[in-house]
């Protein structure tokens, strides 16, 4: 079993009459067990700026961790550190819209964190009628063109591509198969209909998009904004079941 | 002033190789390298399963550099408390975790409040900051 310990002291020789000195050791476990920790995003090392327009008005936040990539409700833990050295210069943490606080130059966190996501949207594709070799069906930028006419075959094809946005389900001889968003999100990702998927066939082929279901925003991604448009780094890592 | 360091380790063996990520900081007042935190808030308490509790029983000054440090020092690894800012989960300290984190307390909706579930969780806390506003008596 791996082991992943977290170690905090704080020290003050003047903050109090009497001298400050604390330390905490944590053991790194999964939800309610002894069971040490297992995944880690490694540590992580990057520098902001470039902004579009680059001047403060373009200043964007950056999001470290999507909710919807883990298990939410765990004994999930983030670690960021500001890096910078330039005293006025602070990132700013949200959990979702929720302002955490700043992290100034030097400051560090760490944080258990809930991963709660929000519904990803789905919906199905049903490969029917005649279809022949060369038909082509395109969504998300992506094409599939049929090697042949056998309906579960180009199911299967379309369950075979890399989509941006989007993953797939699909059971070997079935002609239907399941696309499931990538990140939860209510902004754009609705209801999708037939027309949202572009059909080529030389036949009467159907790729007809059903059982959709609307995405609702994820409720805990983590971001963090700088407040500088120049170049700020930060170093973030995740400790995750 | 004040000088107070916060340093973290964090050790594991998960990765093919050893993971060793350690960081230190000195606590100061929002923007400065000059004045540190120099107040400071600490509590130790039982909270039973069920109860939240709003951490901080003041208001510290908004968009500062505070630091807060909790502990849940409940020694059974299914005693849990959830912690909230506002309507937001953050998330859950089982026992014998700890987290330290800036708050900024940007409103009366920014407080942090934490529920014990599991059983009697026995917790503590320490709030550093630079000024807080008094809650009006009841």
């Amino acid at each position: 079993m791996a082991t992943t310990t977290a170690t905090i002291t704080i020290n003050s020789t003047d903050l109090l009459t009497d001298e400050l000195s604390l330390t905490s050791t944590a053991t790194l476990t999964t939800a309610g067990t002894s069971t040490g920790v297992t995944q880690t995003s490694g540590l992580a090392r990057k520098t902001t700026g470039n902004f579009t327009p680059d001047t403060a008005a373009g200043i964007q936040a950056n999001v470290l961790y999507r909710a919807g990539d883990y298990t939410a409700d765990k004994a999930n833990k983030v670690y960021i550190k500001n890096t910078s050295t330039t005293a006025a210069e602070y990132f700013t943490v949200h959990i979702d819209q929720e302002e955490l606080g700043r992290l100034y130059a030097g400051d560090w966190m760490f944080m258990p964190w809930s991963a709660t996501s929000g519904t990803k949207a789905a919906f199905t594709v049903t490969i029917a009628a005649t279809w022949a070799a060369g038909d082509t069906w395109e969504f998300d930028g992506i094409t599939m063109t049929a090697a042949d006419a056998d309906l579960d075959n180009i199911a299967g094809q379309l369950d075979g591509l890399n989509y941006p946005n989007w993953t797939t389900t699909w059971v070997t001889g079935e002609v239907t198969v399941i696309f499931t968003a990538r990140y939860a999100s209510d902004a754009s990702e609705v209801v999708y209909a037939t027309a949202d998927g572009t059909l080529d066939t030389a036949g009467n082929g159907t790729a007809d998009i059903s059982s959709s279901t609307a995405g609702t925003a994820s409720e805990s991604d983590i971001t963090i904004r700088p407040s500088v448009h120049t170049a700020m780094t930060y170093e973030t890592l995740l400790i995750n079941e | 002033m004040a000088t107070t360091t916060a340093a973290v380790t964090l050790t594991s063996d998960l990765l093919s190789d050893n993971m060793s990520v350690t960081a230190s900081t000195t606590c100061m007042k929002a923007g400065t390298t000059a004045d540190g935190l120099d107040q400071m808030e600490y509590g130790y308490l039982d909270l039973v399963t069920g109860d939240e509790y709003d951490l901080i029983g003041a208001t510290p000054t908004v968009s500062k550099a505070s630091k807060l440090y909790l502990k849940n020092h409940s020694t059974d690894e299914t005693y849990f408390i959830a912690i909230t800012q506002g309507t937001q989960a953050i998330g859950k300290l089982y026992g014998g975790d700890w987290m330290f984190i800036p708050a900024d307390f940007h409103d009366a909706a920014g407080e942090i409040a934490i529920t014990a579930n599991g059983g009697t969780n026995k917790i503590c806390y320490a709030l550093f900051h630079e000024g807080i506003t008094l809650n009006a008596s009841a």
